[in-house]
């Protein structure tokens, strides 16, 4: 997870009990801080009641390994931002830590940009060179998720659960995805000739420039 | 048959035989009793007579002893023994035949040998035993039904805590938190049996509910491992000098994983519905649901070229959001997943009912064992829950889920 998430110049610390989180949020300021409900000594909800009482200002994902309504409540009640149940794919949860970053940050600068890709979040707009590119909704999502995972091998699963939820289980079968994906290349190449989307040996894709 | 109506033939037969031979010996000892009466009162006239004809030195004549008859024959018999017999005579009083209780003896009269026979009337006592009969007759069958109607009801009341706890048994639902209503007995047997059932029901229960907190917990802990193998997988993947052939492994690593952790929540939410732990409910618009999950399906049904007809009519429903989706989605899962390509779903949903139908292979499948755990055809990579916990949600708002085949149409509806 260290590895994954410490690219993009990324600083990434870890510490494997409630304590040790709450030393190192006292003498620490982070950005983001990912919190595993389940600790060997406590439940990490402490963490997040520890985070209110300082009124500090790092954003929190909860991560748990109980899908159950009330701790998703309870969780996002005391202060987190969103709640991920496991198990989960990183580039799942690289996205939604840039999302809930972006809603962190403020309303000032709502777009995101990926070379000559332009994205207005706001309008869920696509501008490629100046030209806007009309995208459906799965693929204007999938075009977030690769952009948010920039760089990295995505697996089919992981876009697969992102756009159709995991409750849609369509056992490896990923036809359907297969021309999702296409479809977004394509559009793509019309209005840029630089081919991001890449796909990785039958496991899935990566968005990069290199 | 009941065990009151074996006692019962049991008792009647045992009732009816003692009764019988009672009878029979009851009236051979009645008549006995009175043929001695009879021949003590013969007796007294024979030594009455003896007594007239010693004093008199006649032979007296018949009108003198009223309603008897006496007879004199004279005879050369040296020995005539004294006998007792039943006979029939004429009276001159009544008309017909009488019957009557004889005694003949010889004795000598003025050196002639005589014969004589006194009858006396034995009606009299013959109209007792009748009499006696009658009263021990009705005396019988009062017995007899009473005993049959106490049988009837006493026992039927007697019964009346185990049919209780028979029915208890019967209504015995191993998830449901009810416990048992101990059934109200005075009998030691009954008590005993209560307590027993009492304690297998009460142990089972927590067996069972022992279980379901193990499959909870292991399905949770499961979980942590799961993610990490995910995590490992999606970090390995990253790697630029794998092969195509790491790859194909790995993807199989990933579809096992994946299988894994579906199975898991698959487990998980049977727990929770079992449980009733999903209990929020709200008013929804089925139809409108439907309308959502197709257009939520469309990519996967395009895939497989797969046409969906559907007639949603507006149906409210309240239930709970998360469960009505996950009927939803396991019934389209399912007709999207065993369809052929270029198939038809067809989706009916009227007031009282929902139907999916969809084509798919030509057999009908095994309806009995279809909605059972881990039952799946034998190409469905499924877990074999879908269906399961669709039966479950089912049962939790009480629907009835049906499967039907019908013209090459596999038809799964669902009664609201």
């Amino acid at each position: 997870m260290l590895t994954y998430l410490s690219g993009d110049n990324n600083v990434c610390e870890s510490c494997t009990d409630l304590a040790g989180a709450k030393a190192k949020l006292a003498c620490y300021n982070y950005d983001f801080v990912l919190l595993d409900i389940g600790l060997p000594d406590g439940e990490g909800f402490e963490v997040l009641e520890f985070l209110k009482a300082e009124r500090r200002s790092e954003a929190v994902i909860i991560i748990s390994a109980r899908n159950s309504l009330d701790d998703r409540i309870k969780g996002l009640d005391i202060g987190a931002d969103d709640y991920l149940v496991k198990p989960f794919h990183l580039a799942e949860l690289k996205s939604r830590i840039l999302a809930v970053f972006r809603r962190k940050a403020g309303n000032n600068n709502n777009s995101l940009i990926f070379n000559e890709i332009s994205i207005d979040l706001d309008g869920r707009n696509v501008t490629i060179n100046g030209t806007e590119v009309v995208l459906t909704r799965k693929e204007y999502d999938m075009l977030l998720y690769l952009i948010a995972n920039k760089g990295k091998v995505i697996a089919k699963t992981a876009i697969a659960e992102h756009l159709w939820g995991d409750e849609i289980d369509m056992h490896d079968n990923f036809d359907f995805l297969y021309s999702h994906v296409k479809n977004l290349r394509k559009k793509i190449l019309d209005a840029t000739p630089n081919d991001y989307l890449k796909s990785v040996y039958g496991i899935g894709y990566k968005f990069t420039d290199r | 048959m009941k065990l009151a109506s074996h006692y019962n033939r049991v008792s009647i037969l045992v009732t009816l035989s003692v009764l019988f031979v009672g009878a029979i010996i009851y009236f051979f000892a009645i008549n006995n009793i009175a043929a001695r009466l009879l021949d003590d009162h013969l007796s007294e006239e024979v030594s009455e007579l003896l007594g007239y004809i010693n004093a008199r030195q006649e032979l007296p004549n018949p009108v003198d002893f009223d309603d008897d008859q006496t007879k004199f024959i004279k005879t050369s018999q040296q020995q005539i023994p004294t006998r007792f017999y039943d006979t029939v005579y004429h009276s001159p009083k009544k008309i017909g035949d009488i019957s009557g209780r004889a005694v003949e003896g010889k004795l000598s009269f003025k050196g002639q040998s005589y014969k004589f026979i006194i009858i006396i009337s034995s009606e009299s006592a013959e109209y007792l035993v009748q009499i006696i009969g009658i009263i021990t007759l009705l005396l019988m069958c009062g017995l007899f039904g009473v005993l049959f109607l106490a049988n009837k009801y006493f026992l039927n009341g007697l019964w009346r805590p185990f049919y209780k706890m028979v029915a208890n048994l019967k209504s015995f639902d191993l998830a449901s938190p009810e416990k048992f209503t101990p059934a109200d007995t005075q009998v030691t047997e009954f008590i005993e049996l209560d307590a027993a059932v009492l304690s297998m029901a009460n142990r089972v229960k927590s067996d069972y509910q022992n279980l379901k907190q193990f499959t909870e917990n292991a399905s949770h802990e499961m979980m942590t491992p799961l993610s990490v193998i995910k995590s490992k997988l999606d970090t390995l993947i990253q790697d630029d000098s794998l092969e195509q052939e790491q790859f194909d492994q790995i993807n199989d690593i990933y579809s096992a994983a994946g299988k894994l952790s579906r199975l898991n929540q698959s487990l998980l939410l049977l727990v929770k519905i079992e449980n009733n732990l999903i209990t929020e409910t709200e008013e929804l618009d089925m139809g409108q649901l439907i309308a959502d999950k197709i257009r939520q399906f469309q990519e996967l049904s395009a895939s497989k070229a797969i046409v969906i007809n559907s007639k949603p009519a507006g149906k409210l429903v309240k239930v709970s959001k998360y469960l009505i989706d996950i009927l939803l989605n396991n019934l389209f899962s399912n007709a999207i997943r065993h369809n052929v390509s270029g198939g038809t779903i067809n989706i009916y949903l009227t007031e009282g009912q929902l139907t999916f139908q969809n084509t798919g292979a030509t057999l009908a499948l095994d309806g009995d064992k279809i909605f059972d755990r881990f039952q799946k055809g034998n190409n469905s990579e499924g877990a074999g829950l879908g269906l399961t916990i669709v039966k479950n949600i089912c049962n939790t708002y009480n629907w009835a889920l049906r499967y039907e085949f019908t013209g090459d149409l596999h038809a799964f509806s669902v009664q609201f």
